[in-house]
């Protein structure tokens, strides 16, 4: 069976859905991390099947300069939860408040 | 003629300076300063030429504005000088011996110079501005004399209202002086009777009433006289210099300085508000039973009839009573000073008695100056009031009723105060050890009696202090028109004061302890001695209106304007920060669903739609 | 000349000088913190004198003698730091060192903590007075300006009395926003002349030669007089003053009060009226009204206050009505009279001021009715202060007489009716000025003063005092005697700035004077003109 370019498209769409409301609606910090993660590689399906669709190189190449972005941004991002969790003993994002009003 | 307006302020300076402490080098210096006046102004007086004399420097210009420091010597300036200097001599003297008991003796001396300085200042201006800030400066030596008494509330409250009162005069004068400026261009007083013998439509009315408020307030006529009694508050030799003889006469001198401005309607009001004062001045002495006072509202009474005598149109006649009534007035409170002194500083006449015999000197001065008040045929009381009543009853004769009144008033009153206080047996300690005061204390008492007497004799003085009011008092005393007033007042002048004498014979007897006319007519008695309620009117208005009004004024300004205003717009601002501040939610998510409205508003920005 | 110059360049930067080094340098000794600051706060007072001296014979340029223009890197934007002294400014320039003088010698001998602090804030303020007077490039002006006014926030804060917290906070908030309005209007001013230069005279010669429309004159017009105004104390803007001034400390308030507030009514006569006479005749009927509110209203609150401070505060904003009405009148008379009213209310208010204080350091309250009885036991300090109260109430022989006069003889020619409640002003000051002193020094004094007095006896103006005291008294009397010191300088500019209208009876519209005002660009004085007349 030959899958259509429309299939990727769903299957990424589904991915980002996903991705995106779990970074809006979860409450554990890393969680939302891996939803965001989660965005990062539905684009990168996205890309890669336009890609093989049009026959360019241009969206493989793309991918490359995403997956070096997402593993730095994984790596800020986690150092920076490890060491909220040593001040506030917790990931939870509602008690990450500090900043209100 | 600058040396004499020069030397008192240069003594005042010196005595401030230097000789605060030491009160008999100020009084020296002071007495000294009075003498050069005298002796300078006698000297002028002889080298005077018979015209008139002005000199004037620019003091202060800006743009079309010039206020100059100017003289002007003429006949009134002349007899002022005299007045002036001559009194303020012997008052001088006798303040040495007044004052020989007190702590703040140089300050006094400082003040007396000042005052001397300020009222030479007025007599010899040629222009309405230096009478103006001489007239300040007058009204400012008054508040620092009245308040030498300073540990007292009454000096305090004194002071402060003679000057305010008299800042309500000047408030009127000050705008007349300015509508003068613009109306005639100059304020110079040559130019301008010049320019009125020229237009005689040049006098305006409205200008004269706000010319005469300085009057008022100076002068203490009604509504502003409610400063003068309070002011005996101050040591009795300023009472007599100041309000006695020069400073209140001061209001008269301007009268007769700026006679040509006033129109026929202001000459109306200035002779019924004289007349009146007159009057009803001699009613309220009635009432009044500390020595000074009675002497304050004689002084009204006074000044009453000096007015009227400009009022009808003969203003050397109000001169010449104000030069006869400056010896005997000034007479009368340095009796009343010695008397004091003598007694420890006694004021109320019924705590006094047996006068004439402890103090003989001194009680026969005061029968001189009494006399001279009373308009006693032939003292010099005599010739200047009968020829104010004279003029006035040839010219207007319900002036005339007003005035001749006023004159059983004088004897009434004064006649009261003789019996009770110098006769019968002394009534209090303080009374009882009194004696005789000492030679520089009664020298002058004798001068001034002396003059007090015989000063009346208008045909024996100098031509060059005379030339003011001779013509005019000739006229009424042998001219045609007014030769049967002359007649009659004749008759009438010397049964009034003889009437006046003989009811206070009857009513208060010699020597009494008690006001017998409070036993017989107590209403009448408590409505004179509160002054007829016209002090109690102001003390009403300044506490009960004035406070309040300016109490909600400061409340208004504190509430509305700095609590609704500024602190409401601050609190604006507040709100807005706290707006603002609430959209930091804190929460993790809630920046996420701003980031998206962000990309959103982006998205349709670049998509064209925004 | 270059000397003359250089000296009015030197009367700033030698107090910002000293002040920067009391800021710089940590635990300076006591004897060198004095010898600097004195040094720095005598030297403008004596450059002030000197140029004073030097005024009559100094060539004119384009109206300002002792000219001279430098550039501080700011010139791509026509900012130069020009400076030079005319008649108007020479008064206000002297006052600025005189004043600065007393308040230094006041501060030597107060007894404020941290003093190295304190006296290096007073002396930056002291050099941006002196600067804001001698500038005529009008951004020097506004800076020198804000230079003065940050110094009195720190000041208020730190060492001021009861409340100072939140006073400072709103004096400085509410003084700013004044300046900020008025640094709009001159930005606007500048980009109407042509966007060429801050340079005063620059901006005058352009605006002769191409009037503003009238629009554009109101509206700037506007926005100086509402900005300056703020900084003056008009009505209903003057809220900061009473609560600002009883909080701050004696050198701060007597600067403040007598030579900072002033800079506004400068900025009017210097800058907005000559150059913007349309506005000036727009907004004149309001300026009125606002103005007599000053005197009428402020007046009459002035009389129901009990403390002392806040009395002297509100009396201030009273005698700033009247140099407003003089500006209203828009003629050499009234606005010659402000100039003058101004340098006496400096002088007096300063005197006050320290008074105040001192009177406070023998009763320890302000509030006057617990107070009485000090005339006998200081009476050099009743002396002073009676002698203040009598200046600032408009007493012939004192500096302040002299300006009211002017401005009230100006009022009638410009509205008859005005000069009735203006006067009405000389009564009510000497109402709440004699009462204050009523209750000070006279009569006995209460119960609570008395227990006081037991341990610590009341002593008479002390060395300090003294002689910051006669410094300002002599400088009332002084000018008080002989106005024509500064008179003929005022008369000199404000005659060729501001004509009188000829017509002398009532009903003068200020059309009028803006005719004749169009011409007298032209008419900036010819040097040996002015030579003549002013030889003396």
């Amino acid at each position: 069976m030959t899958l259509s370019l429309n299939s990727f498209l769903l299957i990424s769409g589904l991915l980002f859905a996903i991705g995106f409301f779990g970074v809006l609606l979860r409450r554990n910090a890393l969680v939302i991390f891996m939803s965001l993660e989660l965005m990062l590689n539905a684009s990168i399906l996205a890309l890669v099947a336009f890609s093989r669709f049009n026959g360019t190189m241009d969206g493989n190449l793309f991918v490359f300069f995403i997956i070096t972005v997402a593993a730095a941004e994984i790596a800020v991002g986690l150092a920076i939860i490890v060491s909220l969790f040593r001040k506030r003993q917790s990931v939870m994002v509602e008690q990450l408040s500090s900043l209100k009003n | 003629m600058i040396l004499i307006l020069v030397s008192p302020l240069i003594s005042a300076g010196v005595i401030a300076l230097f000789f605060r402490d030491s009160g008999g080098i100020a009084s020296a210096i002071s007495v000294a300063a009075s003498a050069c006046i005298l002796v300078f102004s006698i000297i002028l007086l002889m080298h005077a030429p018979e015209t008139t004399y002005s000199a004037s420097i620019e003091w202060f210009a800006v743009g079309d504005f010039t206020l100059s420091l100017g003289f002007l010597l003429n006949g009134h300036t002349a007899l002022l000088l005299f007045v002036v200097s001559f009194v303020g001599f012997w008052i001088h003297l006798f303040s040495v011996g007044y004052m020989d008991d007190d702590k703040a003796k140089g300050r006094f001396f400082g003040g007396l110079s000042i005052f001397m300085f300020s009222m030479l200042g007025i007599v010899l201006a040629d222009n309405l501005a230096m009478i103006f800030i001489f007239w300040e400066l007058v009204g400012f030596s008054s508040y620092m004399l009245i308040a030498h008494y300073c540990d007292t509330d009454e000096a305090a409250s004194a002071s402060k209202k003679a000057f305010i009162v008299n800042r309500v005069g000047d408030f009127g004068f000050l705008i007349g002086i300015v509508w003068c400026f613009w109306h005639f261009g100059t304020l110079d007083l040559k130019e301008m009777s010049w320019a009125v013998s020229m237009d005689p439509s040049l006098a305006i009315t409205g200008l004269g009433l706000l010319l005469i408020c300085g009057f008022l307030g100076k002068s203490a006529q009604f509504p502003l006289h409610v400063w003068l009694p309070d002011a005996m508050a101050g040591p009795t030799p300023i009472s007599a210099l100041i309000h006695a003889a020069t400073m209140v006469a001061a209001g008269i001198f301007l009268l007769v300085r700026i006679d040509f401005l006033l129109t026929p309607f202001v000459l109306d009001w200035i002779a019924w508000t004289g007349a009146g004062m007159a009057f009803f001045a001699g009613l309220i002495a009635l009432g009044q039973n500390d020595i000074k006072k009675i002497l304050a509202y004689s002084t009204l009474s006074q000044l009453g009839y000096m007015a009227a005598a400009v009022g009808i149109g003969l203003p050397g006649l109000g001169l010449f009573h104000l030069t006869t009534h400056a010896f005997f007035k000034a007479l009368l409170f340095l009796c009343s000073g010695s008397i004091i002194h003598a007694c420890h500083h006694e004021q109320d006449i019924f705590k006094m008695g047996g006068l004439l015999r402890k103090m003989p000197v001194t009680s026969l001065a005061f029968l001189a100056g009494m006399l001279a008040l009373m308009g006693a045929n032939y003292t010099a009381g005599y010739w200047s009031k009968e020829a104010i009543m004279t003029a006035a009853l040839a010219i207007d004769p319900l002036v005339f009723w007003f005035l001749i009144g006023g004159a059983v008033l004088t004897a009434l009153y004064m006649g009261r105060l003789f019996f009770i206080a110098f006769f019968g047996k002394p009534r209090s300690v303080n009374v009882e050890h009194c004696k005789e005061s000492g030679p520089v204390m009664i020298l002058p008492l004798i001068v001034l009696a002396i003059l007090a007497l015989v000063g009346g004799f208008y045909t024996f003085w100098p031509e060059v202090l005379s030339q003011s009011f001779i013509g005019e008092v000739n006229n009424v005393y042998h001219g045609e028109e007014f030769h049967s007033a002359h007649e009659s007042l004749k008759i009438w002048g010397t049964v009034a004061w003889i009437a006046g004498l003989a009811i206070a014979l009857l009513i208060y007897g010699v020597g009494t302890s008690k006001d017998r006319l409070d036993g017989w007519l107590p209403g009448l008695v408590l409505v004179f001695r509160r002054r007829l309620f016209i002090d109690d009117v102001y003390d009403f208005y300044v506490t009960k209106i004035q406070q309040r009004f300016v109490d909600i004024l400061g409340f208004l300004d504190l509430f509305l304007i700095s609590g609704v205003f500024v602190r409401g717009s601050a609190g604006i601002a507040g709100l807005l920060g706290v707006f603002t501040r609430s959209l930091h939610v804190g929460s993790i998510h809630g920046y996420v669903y701003w980031f998206l409205l962000g990309v959103v508003l982006f998205w349709a920005f670049s998509m064209g739609w925004i | 000349m270059v000397f003359d110059s250089t000296l009015l360049l030197l009367s700033f930067l030698i107090p910002l000088f000293g002040g920067f080094t009391l800021l710089g340098f940590r635990n300076l000794s006591p004897s060198i913190i004095r010898l600097v600051a004195l040094t720095c706060f005598t030297v403008p007072l004596l450059i002030a004198v000197w140029m004073y001296f030097m005024f009559v014979d100094a060539p004119i340029t384009d109206g300002y003698r002792f000219y001279t223009e430098m550039d501080t890197g700011l010139g791509d934007f026509g900012i130069f730091l020009t400076l030079g002294l005319n008649g108007v400014s020479l008064p206000l320039f002297f006052l600025a060192g005189l004043v600065g003088l007393a308040a230094g010698i006041q501060a030597l001998h107060s007894d404020a903590g941290r003093r190295q602090l304190y006296l290096s804030l007073l002396l930056i303020m002291q050099g941006g007075l002196m600067g804001t007077f001698a500038s005529i490039d009008v951004f020097f002006f506004y800076f020198f300006h804000e230079l003065a006014l940050i110094p009195t926030f720190v000041m208020i804060g730190i060492w001021g009395g009861f409340g100072r917290r939140s006073a400072a906070i709103e004096m400085t908030i509410y003084l700013t926003l004044g300046a900020l309005i008025s640094l709009l209007g001159l930005l606007l001013l500048y980009t109407s002349a042509g966007d060429i230069s801050f340079n005063l005279i620059t901006i005058r010669e352009y605006l002769a030669s191409q009037p503003l429309s009238e629009t554009l004159s109101n509206n700037i017009f506007g926005l100086l007089l509402f900005g300056f105004g703020i900084l003056v104390s008009l009505f209903p803007f003057h809220s900061w003053a009473p609560r600002g001034y009883a909080a701050a400390p004696t050198a701060a308030a007597m600067l403040h009060a007598g030579v900072l507030k002033k800079f506004g009514l400068y900025g009017l006569i210097q800058i907005a009226y000559p150059l913007l006479p349309q506005g000036a005749a727009h907004w004149g009927p309001l300026l009125l009204w606002l103005a007599l509110g000053n005197v009428v209203v402020i007046g009459l609150i002035t009389m129901a206050q009990r403390d002392l401070k806040q009395m002297v505060g509100y009396s201030s904003v009273m005698h700033m009505g009247y140099c407003f009405l003089g500006l209203v009148t828009f003629d050499a008379i009234g606005i010659g009279g402000a100039v003058m009213l101004m340098f006496g209310h400096g002088l007096s208010v300063a005197l006050l001021f320290l008074l105040s204080t001192a009177v406070f350091h023998r009763t320890q309250t302000y509030d006057m009715k617990e107070m009485g009885g000090l005339a006998s036991r200081t009476p050099i300090l009743a002396g002073m202060f009676v002698a203040a109260t009598f200046a600032s109430i408009g007493l012939p022989g004192f500096a302040n007489f002299w300006g009211e006069f002017a401005i009230f003889v100006s009022l009638w020619n410009y509205e008859p009716w005005v000069l009735v409640p203006a006067a009405a002003g000389i009564v009510i000051s000497a109402i709440y000025g004699l009462r204050a002193v009523a209750w000070i020094f006279f009569g006995a004094p209460s119960e609570a003063l008395k227990e006081h007095w037991k341990e610590n006896k009341p002593f008479d103006l002390r060395q300090g005092e003294r002689l910051s005291a006669t410094l300002l008294f002599s400088g009332l009397l002084i000018v008080g005697f002989f106005p024509r010191i500064f008179s003929d300088y005022i008369n000199l500019d404000v005659s060729t700035i501001f004509a009188t209208d000829p017509a002398m009876v009532d009903n003068v519209s200020t059309e009028g004077a803006v005719g004749e005002l169009s011409e007298l660009y032209e008419v900036i004085p010819e040097p040996d003109h002015i030579q003549a007349e002013v030889s003396r």
